[in-house]
């Protein structure tokens, strides 16, 4: 035993639980990432309770626990209904259930308003419109449709009302500008303008009033629900999102419901206040402020590992250089985000606003937090992950074939687009994976240079320049931290917050995997020897 | 044509070099280039504030300086004016000095004939106190007008404002005045002989809406101390201030009619000198003392030790002293900044920051000193009969190197702190910025991070680098490199909204597995010995270890859970959080600093892992390989040869992830409750620098104190960690060229 101690194997095994804490910790993350945010879309069951006391209660089961002061087990229950019951949540008490059971028509609705609705169908009111349906089930599926047919309507309406409403806020910049340069010389012109602006409103004020007219029609076809206490709810049927039973539902119409939630996820818009619905504009947004910034930091990235590999002389400029992109890398990234107000945001933004849109002012144009300025406030801050990546690879080409090259007549600059550059790319693509991956998760910096939690455009659309670089935007980082810590309703929000963190992981992870294979399958090719 | 090509392959080349080296050394200027940019936004912190004279006037020969009662200028510069005895203003243009408009007080109270003396109380509004004891009060309102041939001229006006008006009354020497809102009015009077009178006016409206006043006059009755030399009220009518000629300074609660009460008699002045001035600074908190050989102070009541609850006046600040007797102090109406003067130069200084801010001398011996609305124009008048109008440019008096690093007392408190607290509801708020919090708490979860981290990342590195089987190691390493892009978002809010809450309900299970999992792995290595010895398991285990170790580490954590509530109901009487409330007087935070310690350690650990993973690779293998030959065994070589080598490279892995600490924002944003609290206690929450410049930057106006303030200390972030980055890369580099291997 003295031996074994000595030899120094238990230290070894001491080692070896320090590594096994750090792998549980990662496993524990991205396990309780995933738990509770595949979960999430499932159709759970609705459970009504029947308590002791004579009461009843109709919800979702989401976690059993011991009462830390009774000791005794009570379950939560996701009861929904925020409007009725005011909360969403609720715990029984284990011992005060009298029965439960699973009815076959509980309805779960998601509301555009107010959070979900569970309760029973009771009937449903339509004016104007026959159904023909026997029972309030089917007559609520074909009122839906009809309902649905009608929105698509008003949608395509929307769509022609933003056009106008783009087309008059250029005609209003315009004149704003024509202004700006001399009220008396182009008058004609803006003569012309205003007739064209009102022209806009005018058609934009009428495709309103159209669009109303049809709501206010279908808005008076309504459902009637009665929640599990009895208590009658009218709920008009544009109101409704999505309505499913969980408790009649067969496994395969589950997978159908999950795929369809995961669809909304991705393509649709966050409604209330971002704790239901889709994250498409902050996955847009994110992949657009990604793809944005690698167009900054790769040159820049590439230009500068090529200075350090293959043109510096070792020596103290060398050293410098070095000393820099490693203090690139570390310095905070906040510190980064200060930077890019003072410098991109308030400096640069300030003096593009007071030279080319002076007449917008005080409104600021680049003034002010955007796309632009946050991408380029990453790339300063990812550019040394690009260089590190670019060095290494350009470091693993064998000097023979640089010398090779060279011997054959060809300058160094050939040399280094036609055999050095095809020959690392994938460590630059490593580099610029990484990055991206850095910058997808990077949140601090952007929260002060640009990102929103709601932005009402997109920064790219259909109107003219297509790409709008002073527009804000959202990002799934930022999502996660306004949706989980800025939120009125923390624990309702929770869920939505699993799956964007689930997201965001998701992305992460696959780019980091990706690059570090490209970056291993590398080493293994031009690595000669070790030892 | 092959000239032609190589002619041109060589221009290429030569302008590729350059663009390259260009690139190069655009990597050093971005860097030089951030905190030149960041330092240049902090910098006008500490530049001098400057005054410039815009205007003088010379007063006609008619208006005599001893006549003069009140003075004042416009915001812009642009016009001045005087009251003389007859309640007359006279405008002047600051342009040529003519005279614009002469505009007599209206409302002149009935049987008054001469203004005995005017006190300004704020917004271009004064109480005339008339011969008769009636006290009327007017505003002074300018205004710019445009004409038809679009020249601007500044119109004048001069009001009554009713509701501050008293009825004549005998004997009165000097007055004060002051609304109560909602109520009606109070007036402070010295009358002949010393003697104090307080008079409420209450106002009540009966249903027509008829306004009756009624009069409560009390005379103070306290025995005074000396004669009575400065007096002065707050700007709500609750407190009197009263200073005597050998240095004592009073204090009167006035704010119930009928009722005054004496607060505090203290002395004011070492060596019994008489208070010749006193003002309140804005806020209405503490009161500017100066006496009568230029010394100036602050004062505001304390809660002291062995007064019990009541507070007493204390002096607080000691402001730069005046060369001759304090003649006059007037309060800055939208700071904490102090004018005061001795009757040839005016002081400005902050009272907070306790800095000097200007020093402005006028021609000649001063008679009259007023201060525009904004607080940002000086006008005094001068025994010469001339009025100079001074713009001032004060960017931000309340900072200095001490309010940033140093105690600092406000008001409010019973003795000087570091505090953190930029910004309140109300104008009048002190602001408090003091850095110290901020770096440590820094430096707390900074600490707690790497208490947490180095020893996990140094020990796992060790044990991936030297006796982890090559094969899992290809394996191993990349699930690290994978946790390294794990975005901190998504920690900070695992951290906030998951963990804490977890641990929240069984803390001591944190407790509990430090010491059972340590206590778990010495059993295991016990028994491992006999399976060693026993099996020919060693064969397979060598270099697998840790995954033995998993269900070891996974059990231990278990156990702890379990015992958790046992531990809590023997030990501490089934409530910790109590016990620790009561017995150590530690209140518990949710987001605490264990929380950040796990999150903000799991953030670095696989930092420092990786380049101190790096640098115990690297060393050479004939060492191992010479070592082992000469029968050590493993662990002594890993220990006693690899590691000592490896030295300076695991050094600056860990300064790295030090760097990496200090800085990260989000982690500490979200998973602590971001209060600027000074505490070493592991169950207290903290804000650090990099999650106040995220909390507060939002919200901070371009150019303000603030925004500057939060530069400052994004500059002190990156000096601290490039200071750190490069040390940490000097040794890196010296490191590598001796061992060779990039």
């Amino acid at each position: 035993m003295k031996r074994f101690w000595k030899t120094g194997e238990p230290y070894v095994l001491a080692t070896g639980a320090a590594l096994a804490i750090v792998l549980v910790m990662t496993l524990t993350l991205v396990i309780t990432v995933m738990s509770n945010g595949l979960g999430y879309f499932w159709p759970r069951e609705l459970v009504r309770f029947e308590m002791k006391d004579g009461s009843f209660a109709l919800g979702q089961i989401t976690q059993h626990e011991k009462n830390p002061v009774s000791g005794l087990r009570r379950l939560q229950l996701k009861v929904a209904n925020r409007d009725v019951l005011g909360q969403d949540f609720r715990w029984i008490e284990e011992k005060d259930i009298a029965s439960r059971s699973l009815p076959a028509d509980a309805v779960l609705l998601e509301r555009r308003e107010h959070g979900n609705y569970f309760g029973f169908l009771k009937g449903v009111t339509a004016e104007g419109v026959t159904l023909t349906g026997a029972t309030p089930q089917e007559q609520l599926h074909q009122a839906l449709k009809l309902v649905a047919a009608k929105l698509d309507d008003t949608r395509a309406i929307k769509k022609q009302m933003s056009g106008l409403n783009h087309t008059a806020e250029q005609l209003r910049l315009k004149l704003l500008k024509l202004e700006y340069r001399g009220k008396e010389k182009n008058a004609a012109a803006i003569a012309a303008l205003t007739a064209d602006r009102e022209k806009a409103l005018a058609e934009f004020t009428s495709l309103n009033e159209k669009s109303s007219a049809t709501l206010a029609g279908i808005n008076l076809i309504t459902a009637q629900f009665s929640d599990v206490s009895g208590g009658g709810k009218d709920i008009a049927l544009t109101e409704i999102v999505a309505l499913q039973s969980p408790n009649s539902m067969s496994f395969f119409a589950k997978c159908g419901a999950y795929l369809e939630r995961v669809r909304e996820l991705l393509l649709d818009d966050p409604r209330e206040s971002n704790t239901e619905g889709g994250l498409f504009p902050a996955i847009f947004g994110t992949i657009m402020m990604v793809l944005l910034m690698s167009v900054f930091s790769l040159p820049f990235g590439v230009i500068a590992a090529i200075y350090l590999r293959e043109y510096a002389r070792d020596g103290w400029m060398t050293r410098m250089v070095r000393i820099a992109v490693n203090n690139l890398a570390g310095v905070p990234s906040i510190v980064y985000g200060v930077f890019g107000l003072g410098f991109f945001v308030y400096g640069l933004g300030g003096s593009i606003d007071s030279l080319f849109f002076p007449e917008r002012l005080p409104t600021p144009t680049f003034g002010t937090g955007g796309i632009l300025w946050s991408s380029l406030t990453l790339a300063l801050l990812t550019v040394p992950v690009v260089i590190v990546a670019t060095e290494e690879s350009l470091a693993s080409i064998p000097k023979g074939i640089r010398e090779g090259s060279l011997a054959l007549g060809a300058t160094k600059f050939q040399t280094l687009t036609k055999i050095l550059l095809p020959m690392a790319t994938p460590g630059i693509m490593t580099g610029l994976i990484l990055s991206m991956a850095r910058a997808a998760g990077e949140v601090a910096p952007l929260m002060i240079v640009g990102v929103v939690k709601l932005a009402p455009t997109l920064p790219f659309d259909m109107n003219f320049p297509f790409f709008h670089m002073d527009r804000k935007f959202m990002h799934l980082g930022f999502h996660i931290y306004d949706v989980g810590f800025q939120s009125p309703n923390v624990e309702a929000a929770k869920p939505m917050v699993y799956v964007t963190t689930m997201l965001l992981l998701a992305i992460v992870i696959v780019a980091s995997s990706v690059a570090i294979y490209l970056r291993n399958r590398m080493r293994g090719k031009y690595t000669t020897s070790t030892f | 044509m092959a000239k032609k090509f190589i002619d041109k392959s060589r221009r290429n080349d030569r302008l590729a070099e350059l663009l390259i080296r260009i690139g190069g050394i655009m990597v050093i200027i971005s860097v030089v280039w951030i905190l030149v940019m960041i330092s240049r936004v902090a910098l006008p912190l500490f530049y001098p504030p400057s005054a410039k004279m815009t205007a003088t006037v010379q007063l006609p020969a008619a208006l005599p300086a001893g006549k003069i009662l009140a003075i004042g200028a416009e915001e812009g510069q642009q016009g001045a004016f005087v009251l003389d005895e007859s309640g007359s203003f006279h405008f002047f243009k600051a342009s040529d000095g003519s005279v614009a408009a002469s505009i007599k007080t209206p409302a002149v109270p009935s049987g008054a004939a001469r203004v005995v003396s005017a006190e300004y109380t704020g917004k271009s509004a004064y109480n005339l106190l008339w011969d008769n004891g009636a006290i009327s009060s007017v505003a002074v309102a300018f205004a710019s007008v445009k004409d038809a041939e679009g020249k601007v001229t500044l119109a004048q006006d001069v009001s009554s404002q009713d509701d501050l008006s008293f009825p004549p009354s005998g004997g009165v020497l000097q007055s004060s005045a002051r609304r109560i809102e909602g109520k009606g009015a109070v007036r402070i009077d010295r009358l002949a002989g010393d003697h104090l009178r307080v008079t409420h006016q209450l106002v009540e409206k009966d249903l027509l809406e008829n306004e009756k006043r009624t009069n409560t006059s009390t005379e103070i009755a306290d025995p005074l101390p000396g004669r009575l030399t400065a007096l002065t009220v707050d700007s709500k009518g609750h407190y009197l201030y009263a200073g005597t000629d050998n240095g004592w300074l009073l204090r009167w609660d006035v704010s119930e009619p009928g009722q005054v009460r004496l607060l505090d008699t203290v002395q004011a002045s070492e060596e019994r000198r008489a208070v010749t001035s006193l003002a309140l600074v804005l806020g209405d908190m503490s009161v500017a003392v100066g006496d009568a050989k230029g010394t100036l102070s602050t004062w505001f009541p304390v809660t002291l030790a062995g007064t019990g609850e009541d507070k007493r006046l204390t002096r607080i600040h000691r402001l730069r002293p005046n060369h001759g007797t304090v003649s006059v102090i007037i309060p800055s109406p939208r700071d904490k900044t102090l004018f005061s003067g001795d009757g040839t130069e005016i002081h400005v200084d902050h009272m907070t920051s306790e800095r000097n801010l200007l020093t402005i001398k006028p021609g000649a011996a001063m008679v009259q000193t007023a201060l525009s609305p904004k607080g940002n124009t000086l006008t005094v008048l001068d025994s010469n009969r001339t009025m100079t109008v001074w713009k001032m440019d004060i960017p931000h008096p309340e900072i200095s190197f001490g309010t940033l690093f140093t105690k600092v007392w406000y008001e409010g408190y019973d003795r000087p702190e570091y505090s953190w607290q930029s910004s309140a509801a109300n104008d009048d708020f002190e602001p408090k910025m003091s850095l110290v919090p901020l770096v440590f708490g820094t430096i707390k979860a900074t600490l707690c991070a790497m208490l947490f981290a180095v020893p996990l990342a140094l020990l796992a590195a060790l044990y991936t680098s030297q006796f982890m089987s090559p094969k899992l190691k290809g394996r191993v390493k990349p699930v690290v490199e994978i946790m390294a892009a794990i975005p901190s978002v998504v920690i900070g809010f695992l951290a906030g909204l998951w963990l804490a809450p977890l641990i929240d309900k069984s803390i001591l299970t944190v407790f509990l597995t430090v010491v059972i999992v340590p206590v778990m792995l010495l059993v295991t290595i016990f028994f491992w010995k006999r399976i060693r010895t026993a099996s020919p398991l060693q064969r397979i285990t060598r270099g697998h270890e840790f995954v033995a170790m998993i269900p070891v580490v996974l059990i231990g954590i278990y156990c702890a859970y379990l015992l958790n509530g046992v531990a809590e109901t023997t030990l501490f009487a089934g409530d910790f959080k109590q016990w620790l409330y009561s017995s150590l007087g530690v209140r518990y935070d949710q987001r605490n600093s264990i929380i950040i310690a796990i999150a903000l350690g799991f953030a670095v650990i696989p930092i420092i892992f990786t380049i101190a993973e790096d640098a115990i690779s690297n060393v050479p293998r004939n060492l191992t390989a010479a070592s082992l030959a000469l029968g050590a065994s493993r662990w002594q070589t890993a220990w006693r040869v690899v590691l000592p080598s490896a030295l300076p490279g695991v050094f600056s892995a860990v300064m790295i992830g030090f760097g990496r600490a200090i800085g990260e924002t989000m982690i500490v944003l979200m998973a602590t409750g971001n209060t600027p609290i000074m505490s070493w206690s592991l169950f207290n929450g903290l804000r650090s620098l990099s999650a106040n410049i995220a909390v507060e930057i939002p919200e901070a106006p371009l150019d303000g104190s603030l925004y500057r303030v939060l530069f400052l200390s994004a500059v002190l972030l990156f000096v601290f960690t490039f200071i750190i980055n490069t040390v940490a890369e000097a040794l890196r580099q010296r490191f590598r060229k001796k061992y060779g291997r990039y």
